[in-house]
């Protein structure tokens, strides 16, 4: 009976120890938004009263509603993108049985082995002979057929009940229709957690962006609050506001699809 | 032809050639990295540039350093060019990097810019064989800050320390710690800035003037290292832990002086109660040979791409505000508190105005002077490199490695790093 207590209670302290670790950073990020830089860097650790000042420098530094939009169209444009695109291919991988299939998906499995650095100088060029430097499709476009996508939607779509794909075709059924209207709905929460995760990288983007956009009118939020934080004397507290501003669309795209996010990680199809 | 036609005929002539000339309006694109410094510096050059040139306009691209870099790099190691800027900020650290590294990417400019106005150790940062490339921008021109006052209640006078060397500054900070129990200066363990500083002081760097890494037998390098160890021993250095708190301290009021590069102007400025408690002594030296009084700590440079459609423009820009405006270099040191390294600046209006901050020292003449004598040194290639290489033994030799033994692994783990 100790014993067991007695590991309980190791057990709670291990735990509270991890969520202090991984909140703590979130804590400070809010806290030093409502401060000012001389405060930030004496260590202050409370909420303090600059935050409406902090948000008026960064309002009159950034054209948020700009940088905003066009964060936003790249993320949903690019998620809607890849849903589609990657979901037909793992649906596809999955569903339609030929020789060379395992080969063909094992070759994509191994270019996620291969680091973006060494991609990034041959993407370019492509984009650059492309005529796409400097706009948002460059941005997307390398983004949207994702093998860690397709991966997980073959995942998925193993449990997916195959007897559901036959008797449509029995019915007469055309094959995209299948796809559309029978694989669609049931494997929703699937979607769901895949959504949030293309949108929270996609949000989140930064070296590519940072590469192929050059325009300040083009940038996104990212690149801009990467160059507020460049100063010789960084203003903190408006880094700060710009970082809280940039994680809310992030945390609502989560919490909105929370429940479908883990019913898909857990396996979608019950 | 009634008078009205020929009237009208006229006007539109003149519309379409003044549509024309608009046409031919050129918008110089330049990437620099602070709003509040070299942007900011750059945006007014622009401006002072189109008053006299109506079709002449310059756009500054706010980029992050580190951003600014992989953007450059990515671009010429893909022949890429379409998307660079006609003009980029490089610092000079990284200089030799990129020109060696992009041969011909950059415009040489040695047959149109007098370089003789510059302050010397900055154009050898962007000279290759006979070509140079760039116009010098900011210089981190050094000094050692002091407060008087703390100085005085220890028994020193200006004169004291004006001409001393790191050791002798060492043997004051102890009489400054035992008798206002305050220490000398605030060191952060793991940024080699000062030693870097004492380095160049005397003409020596982590490379050769042939680019060959020299650690091992790089006698500045050592007595720097061994000057730092003994501060840290002594206690006369307050251990401090990134930027913000290596400012604090002399802020605060923590420590008696701060010896780095003349853009620390502003922070020390920055607590109005330490008005006239203030001086500016030249930097320490040290005793190796061809040690001096004057050093550098960072800076940067603007470059023309040489694939800009705009390049004669940009050096014609470039020429014409860097090299020899003398009212803007007022201007920028007044708003910025930028030292350029633009040797003529000296003797403008601003540069000889006493700060009552210093107790009325003609502070910014002082470093102007000392700018012209910065000692030559080959930064390199791989600055950065090595400084982390340097980075990572600092510790043990704080813990008592024997120095020797310090820089054998600091050379052994650099040159494993390039190879």
């Amino acid at each position: 009976m100790n014993k067991h207590k007695f590991s309980r209670l190791a057990l709670y302290v291990f735990l509270s120890i991890s969520a202090f670790v991984s909140l703590f950073p979130f804590y400070w990020m809010l806290v030093s938004s409502t401060n000012s830089t001389a405060d930030i860097n004496s260590g202050k650790l409370s909420f303090g009263s600059s935050l409406m000042e902090n948000l008026t420098k960064l309002n009159t530094q950034v054209d948020l509603g700009l940088v905003f939009y066009n964060t936003s169209k790249i993320a949903i444009l690019s998620t809607v993108f890849t849903l589609i695109i990657s979901s037909m291919a793992g649906y596809g991988f999955e569903v339609y049985k030929s020789r060379n299939r395992d080969k063909v998906y094992n070759a994509l499995l191994l270019t996620m082995m291969i680091p973006f650095a060494a991609l990034m100088i041959p993407l370019f060029t492509m984009m650059a002979k492309a005529n796409l430097l400097d706009t948002h499709f460059a941005v997307m476009l390398p983004t949207i057929a994702s093998v860690f996508i397709v991966f997980y939607f073959r995942q998925c779509t193993k449990v997916f009940p195959k007897e559901l794909i036959d008797a449509a075709r029995v019915d007469g059924v055309k094959e995209w229709r299948i796809f559309v209207f029978v694989y669609w709905p049931v494997m929703r929460s699937t979607y769901a957690a895949a959504f949030i995760i293309v949108f929270m990288t996609s949000w989140n983007a930064f070296l590519w962006p940072l590469i192929v956009l050059q325009s300040a009118e083009l940038k996104t939020i990212n690149l801009v609050l990467s160059s507020l934080s460049s100063a010789y004397f960084p203003d903190f507290g408006v880094i700060m506001v710009g970082t809280v501003v940039a994680t809310i669309p992030t945390l609502a795209v989560f919490f909105a699809m929370q429940k479908q996010f883990v019913a898909g990680m857990t396996g979608s199809v019950k | 032809m009634t008078h009205a036609m020929v009237k009208g005929i006229v006007a539109t002539a003149v519309g379409f050639s003044m549509a024309g000339a608009v046409a031919q309006a050129t918008e110089l694109s330049v990437w620099a990295w602070d709003p509040n410094f070299n942007v900011a510096i750059m945006n007014e050059a622009g401006e002072r540039y189109t008053a006299m040139h109506s079709d002449v306009t310059v756009k500054v691209e706010d980029t992050a350093k580190d951003s600014l870099e992989q953007k450059l790099h990515t671009s010429l190691a893909s022949g890429m060019t379409k998307t660079l800027p006609d003009i980029v900020l490089i610092e000079d650290y990284n200089a030799q990097k990129y020109l060696q590294a992009y041969p011909g990417a950059f415009a040489a400019m040695e047959k149109v810019v007098d370089y003789s106005s510059f302050a010397p150790y900055k154009v050898d940062v962007m000279t290759i064989g006979d070509s140079v490339y760039g116009i010098p921008f900011d210089t981190g021109v050094t000094g050692m800050y002091y407060r008087t006052d703390i100085l005085a209640d220890a028994g020193f006078t200006a004169e004291d320390l004006q001409d001393i060397t790191w050791e002798r500054f060492i043997e004051i900070g102890k009489v400054v710690k035992e008798k206002t129990g305050k220490e000398m200066l605030g060191n952060d363990p793991n940024d080699p800035g000062l030693i870097r500083v004492m380095m160049q002081s005397a003409g020596s760097w982590y490379f050769d003037k042939d680019g060959n890494v020299d650690i091992k037998n790089n006698a500045a390098l050592k007595e720097s290292l061994e000057l730092i160890r003994d501060m840290t021993k002594s206690g006369i250095a307050r251990p401090t832990m990134g930027w913000s708190e290596w400012v604090g301290t002399v802020n605060s009021g923590q420590v008696a002086s701060i010896t780095t590069g003349v853009w620390i102007t502003g922070s020390v400025k920055s607590n109005p109660d330490q008005s006239g408690l203030w001086a500016v002594a030249p930097t320490p030296r040290l005793t190796v040979e061809g040690a001096t009084q004057t050093s550098n700590l960072g800076g940067s440079s603007w470059y023309v791409l040489n694939s800009s459609e705009n390049k004669d423009a940009a050096i014609a820009f470039l020429n014409e505000i860097y090299t020899q405006d003398k009212e803007f270099y007022q201007k920028i040191l007044v708003d910025r508190g930028a030292v350029g390294s633009y040797l003529g600046a000296g003797e403008g209006a601003a540069y000889q105005t006493e700060d009552a901050f210093f107790a009325g020292q003609k502070v910014y003449s002082d470093f102007s002077d000392w700018t012209a004598q910065i000692p030559k040194v080959n930064y390199g290639m791989y600055t950065y490199e090595a400084d982390a290489a340097l980075s990572a033994q600092l510790p043990a030799l704080l813990q008592g490695t024997d120095v020797d033994t310090v820089l054998e692994r600091i050379e052994q783990q650099l040159k494993n790093q390039i190879q």
